[in-house]
């Protein structure tokens, strides 16, 4: 009996040790990733699927694939394996029109794998509309409208009141005081191309500029660095001269390609100014970091210097050495400034009408914060 | 008619280029890219027709005999050079990049480093204490300037120290630069750049509807 039982007891701790063992030495069973959803990627031209998933922390996975189905039916690894903090995936490499179904492959320390559910099959097609972008059409049409509508209104030749321009009155005088004295005047629309705003803005700065230019018989000298502008520069001044009843007093000559390298066409600006010494310099137009050298050696020459720029990293150095500096959105007023015409002055009520209103939506938005309402900087913020 | 073909077409592309930067169709990406297609091919015919500007310029300084004329001859041997060694070999061959590296380059950085110069002296006058506001961007400009080096922050320990409030208000030479940064500069920054943008936007709409026509030549 003693004998039976000792027998018993050896078995029953060799099938406890066994199943201990067996037990023990396998892995802790890793869960297929879960949430798996494909969707057609929005606000994109139709060229990739988003697949997302549920990442599962202290679950021993490593990384993931993913795969995509082929025409076979099979499914195939596409890409690179993702770390395991990552739960999205953009495929770019789909066949536009073709519906695609994926699967996200969860990859464990010792190069196990587990497949989550197919995902259902999409297609990807191109939005007409940046859903993203709905804060910054809203702003669009608000400020367009507000402009448009001035226009319209200014039409009727209603009276539009701007103020006095210290930088855009000087204007007569600088190109007055070049005329007596004899000398030339050199404009320097910067660096910027003929796409640039502030390039148009000099450029039609230019054109006033060439018509009071060819009134006094003075001399315009243009050195550009864009071989774009400088053709553009050639026609307008030209036509000035044309309707001012002066075509002889034009010269191609004095509008010419400098360089297109910046430091050099700060040298070559500088070289003239020391050698011609112009009486008047404008340097209206996009800056960077040859502004100061060409303001500096204008102003120790004595000429009278008239800048404007939009680059209000730029600002300080022509503000300190010129004699009037047109500020960022005087740049732009100038041409209606000097033209007078109405509609062009309508305009800039409408800009100004903008201003107000970006004005009110900050008070307006610090004031909600304020009370703790946040929808409308959540609004503001979410324009991707 | 001259002038209402440019206008039609200025309007049509002004408004199908400002339609595609809110649509991320394939059409819509298409046409914005084709047409900035269009605009590259236009540059290196500009540029044949500018480098001609460019030694027509010269060939004239050369036969009046203007101030400095013999320069002109640096220009043609200079564009001669880099043609020759340029076109047939290809920009990275070892002469070009030589040329680029030991003679265009040290020049660039020779005509920049001047700025340094400039900079003071244009400093010197912008920060003479003639009224009130001139004598508080001098104070203004002397804080950033002593934030910007490390010897602001320990004058400014050194001087701290014999107070009470040493440890609460260590370093306060960079804190105050900071606080000017990220406060008054920073809000007219951005005040000027919402007004460049409403001119930029506004300008658009001028050239879009015809009413700013000057870059076309002429007023009218």
């Amino acid at each position: 009996m003693t004998y039976n039982k000792t027998i018993l007891y050896i078995v029953a701790c060799t099938i406890l040790f066994l199943y201990g063992t067996f037990a023990f030495s396998q892995e802790p069973e890793t869960s297929p990733p879960s949430n798996v959803t494909a969707v057609d990627t929005p606000n994109d031209d139709g060229s990739s699927i988003t697949v997302t998933w549920d990442t599962a922390e202290d679950s021993g996975i490593v990384g993931y694939k993913i795969l995509r189905n082929t025409d076979a039916g099979e499914f195939e690894e596409i890409g690179e394996q993702l770390d395991a903090d990552v739960s999205e995936y953009k495929d770019k490499e789909i066949i536009k029109g073709k519906e695609h179904a994926y699967i996200v492959r969860a990859i464990t320390e010792t190069e196990a794998s587990v497949d989550s559910l197919q995902t259902g099959a999409v297609r990807a097609t191109g939005q007409w509309f940046h859903s993203g972008k709905i804060q910054l059409f809203i702003a669009m049409i608000i400020f367009c409208g507000s402009i448009l509508g001035s226009i319209y209104l200014s039409r009727n030749n209603q009276e539009v009141f701007v103020r006095r321009i210290p930088g855009l009155e000087a204007v007569d005088e600088a190109i007055g005081r070049a005329t007596e004295m004899g000398r030339s005047i050199l404009y320097v629309l910067g660096l910027g191309g003929v796409s640039g705003p502030a390039t148009i803005a000099s450029m039609t700065i230019l054109g006033q500029v060439a018509r009071r230019t060819a009134d006094y018989e003075t001399t315009l000298r243009v050195p550009c660095n864009d071989p774009i502008v400088l053709n553009v520069v050639r026609e307008m001044v030209k036509a000035s001269y044309l309707d001012e009843g002066r075509p002889d007093a034009y010269s191609e000559e004095d509008i010419f390609f400098l360089t297109d390298s910046q430091f050099a066409y700060a040298a070559g600006v500088d070289g003239m100014m020391l050698r011609e010494k112009p009486a008047a310099i404008f340097l209206q137009g996009t800056f960077y970091a040859e502004s100061l050298i060409l303001a500096e050696t204008g102003n120790s020459i004595g000429a009278i210097q008239i800048a404007g720029t939009d680059s209000e990293h730029q600002l300080p150095f022509l503000i300190t050495a010129c004699d009037y500096t047109l500020i960022g959105e005087e740049l732009y007023a100038a041409s209606a400034y000097l033209s007078k015409e109405p509609m062009q002055l309508g305009s800039l009520r409408g800009q100004d009408w903008g201003k107000v209103l970006i004005f009110l939506t900050i008070v307006f938005g610090v004031f909600l914060e304020l009370i703790g309402v946040n929808w409308i900087t959540t609004f503001l913020q979410r324009v991707s | 008619m001259k002038r209402q073909i440019p206008l039609i077409l200025c309007f049509l592309f002004g408004v199908v280029m400002l339609l595609t930067q809110f649509s991320p169709h394939s059409l819509s990406q298409g046409i914005y890219e084709e047409v900035l297609n269009w605009a590259r091919i236009i540059t290196p015919f500009a540029l044949v027709f500018s480098t001609i500007t460019l030694l027509q310029t010269h060939i004239t300084r050369i036969r009046r005999q203007t101030e400095h004329w013999q320069y002109s001859f640096l220009v043609f041997g200079g564009i001669a050079i880099m043609v020759v060694v340029g076109i047939p070999f290809g920009p990275q061959n070892p002469v070009f990049e030589w040329l680029f590296n030991n003679v265009q380059l040290p020049m660039d950085a020779t005509m920049f480093s001047l700025l340094a110069f400039f900079i003071a002296s244009a400093a010197y006058r912008a920060f003479r204490a003639r009224n009130l506001e001139a004598s508080l961007l001098l104070i203004t400009a002397v804080i950033v300037m002593l934030g910007n080096v490390p010897v602001g922050d320990l004058i400014w320990n050194k001087l701290i120290s014999l107070t009470p409030w040493a440890d609460t208000y260590a370093n306060g030479s960079s804190l105050m630069k900071q606080w000017i940064l990220d406060n008054p500069n920073l809000s007219a920054r951005r005040g000027i750049i919402l007004g460049v943008s409403l001119g930029v936007i506004s300008q658009s709409i001028r050239i879009i509807l015809g009413i700013e026509r000057s870059y076309l030549g002429g007023g009218d």
